[in-house]
């Protein structure tokens, strides 16, 4: 117990050191996770807009695939993609392998279920008089689309703040396709497992806090958008 | 282009194997109020939608002082002319100025005229004093007047209101009767779907009954009859036997 403790008190001398191989790491976690949301989130919600208002064969076993998607496993999304890019892969000659754009490709497969399924959730939510309401009174089909994400804003950020969520701390199919390359590839979730792995705890620590106060502050936000939802 | 006139014509709609409309012409004239009444689950509201151009219909054809329309081609011309108001008016999750300048930034109102008019349309139903509150914080009446002024300040030819007084009390109720006359006196057609039998005595100019899919002109003592030969506001599709 004493071990730990003290290795947790390095672990907070070691991050406000300003050590740059740690910070490094934070950056590439936030650097690609970022990135990978910001492509993912807009297409994710106009999808599921789309499930949403459209009445067309197979909405609903398209809406029941990305609820089962989310249940797939960050492994297995990686070795999925690690296929796709592998030298003998499909897509092997554009050479994305270990770098980080493979990884925020990963992590935009991991996420785009979760925005979906959670988007899609939250435009239900939303009344077709809005929609009606908002085409009626002179909005084209796009701007009236926009009135009611509008509307669920709440819903939706929320489901931006979870698929971030899932990707920031995951380590799976970070690892597999990003290869873990100190100052390239290596993110917190990988670092963590490889400080662990060679007995080097402080280090692991460190950015175990980084993740825990991401996630606890993750979820402070996104109650506290739940809450801004209420019944009017 | 500003229509005198909007009708529509051969209106038929099948749901899950049933017709739940099948009307030949409903016509829908500028400056006048007709009721269209009819039971619960008639089609009220879906003859409504079709006639705001939100519904599509399986078979309908539009008839304009400027031309004849399939319903298709016809739907941003009558998205453009009319406006459909729910029967729980919906308030977007902005302040009563801004439910009301919704329709004039979507059609590119210049922000200083867009202020004048917000301003002038909500003195015109009573609310000034309400322009910055949350539209959803209004009372049934406050948010009914709130939602014939978002209607009223983008001018409509046509204005299709679903049961615009349901729960409400007399004086809301009043109150709306009164800027509804006022809408109709400045020229715009207004078709009202509604039990309110006060409402029929003292707004309605043509008084049309939905039944069985088909459409019936009601004369004044309230009893369906067959629709008059000409300037009827509607035909019975099912005219014959």
């Amino acid at each position: 117990m004493g071990e730990i403790l003290g290795a947790s008190a390095d672990a907070l001398v070691l991050l406000f050191s300003w050590e740059p191989a740690l910070w490094d790491i934070i950056g590439i976690s936030f650097g690609v996770s970022l990135r990978a949301i910001l492509v993912c989130a807009p297409v994710a919600i106009v999808v599921a807009f789309l499930l949403t208002i459209g009445r067309f064969p197979g909405r609903r076993a398209l809406v029941s695939m990305f609820n089962s998607l989310m249940a797939v496993p960050a492994v297995v999304v990686g070795l999925t993609v690690y296929l796709l890019l592998s030298r003998s892969g499909p897509m092997g000659d554009l050479k994305l392998l270990f770098t980080q754009t493979a990884m925020i490709i990963g992590q935009m497969v991991l996420a785009f279920p979760l925005l979906v399924a959670m988007s899609h959730a939250a435009l239900q939510g939303a009344e077709k008089s809005a929609w009606e309401t908002a085409i009626t009174l002179g909005a084209n089909p796009w701007q009236a689309m926009l009135t009611v994400m509008r509307e669920v804003r709440f819903g939706l950020i929320a489901a931006v703040i979870a698929g971030f969520a899932r990707i920031i701390a995951e380590v799976g199919c970070s690892m597999m396709v990003g290869g873990n390359i100190l100052g390239v590839t290596r993110n917190i979730p990988t670092a963590i497992a490889l400080e662990t792995s060679k007995g080097e705890f402080v280090q692991g620590i460190a950015l175990g806090m980084v993740l825990l106060f991401l996630a606890l502050f993750l979820n402070f936000v996104l109650s506290f958008m739940q809450g801004k939802g209420e019944l009017t | 282009m500003n229509v005198a006139v909007i009708c529509l014509e051969g209106v038929k709609l099948r749901l899950g194997g049933e017709v739940l409309l099948d009307v030949a012409r409903f016509e829908l004239p500028r400056a006048s109020c007709t009721i269209l009444s009819g039971k619960n689950g008639a089609g009220k509201t879906t003859l409504l939608k079709i006639a705001a151009g939100l519904q599509r219909p399986d078979e309908a054809s539009v008839q304009t002082d400027t031309g004849d329309f399939d319903w298709r081609g016809a739907r941003p011309m009558l998205r453009r002319h009319s406006i459909y108001m729910h029967q729980h008016a919906y308030m977007f999750d902005l302040n009563v100025g801004d439910n009301v300048a919704y329709g004039l930034r979507k059609a590119g109102v210049p922000a200083a005229q867009r202020i004048e008019r917000v301003r002038t349309a909500l003195a015109w139903a009573g609310l000034a004093d309400l322009e910055g509150r949350s539209a959803r914080h209004l009372s049934g009446g406050e948010r009914q007047r709130l939602a014939l002024a978002r209607a009223r300040v983008l001018s409509p030819a046509l204005l299709l209101l679903d049961e615009p007084t349901t729960n409400m009390d007399d004086e809301a109720r009043q109150q709306s009767f009164f800027l509804i006359r006022r809408m109709v006196s400045e020229g715009t057609g207004i078709v009202i779907a509604s039990h309110d039998r006060q409402m029929i005595g003292q707004l309605g100019d043509q008084h049309v009954h939905l039944a069985d899919g088909a459409l019936t002109s009601v004369d004044n003592a309230s009893k369906p009859s067959r629709p008059r030969a000409s300037g009827a506001a509607v035909q019975n599709a099912a005219e014959g036997p």
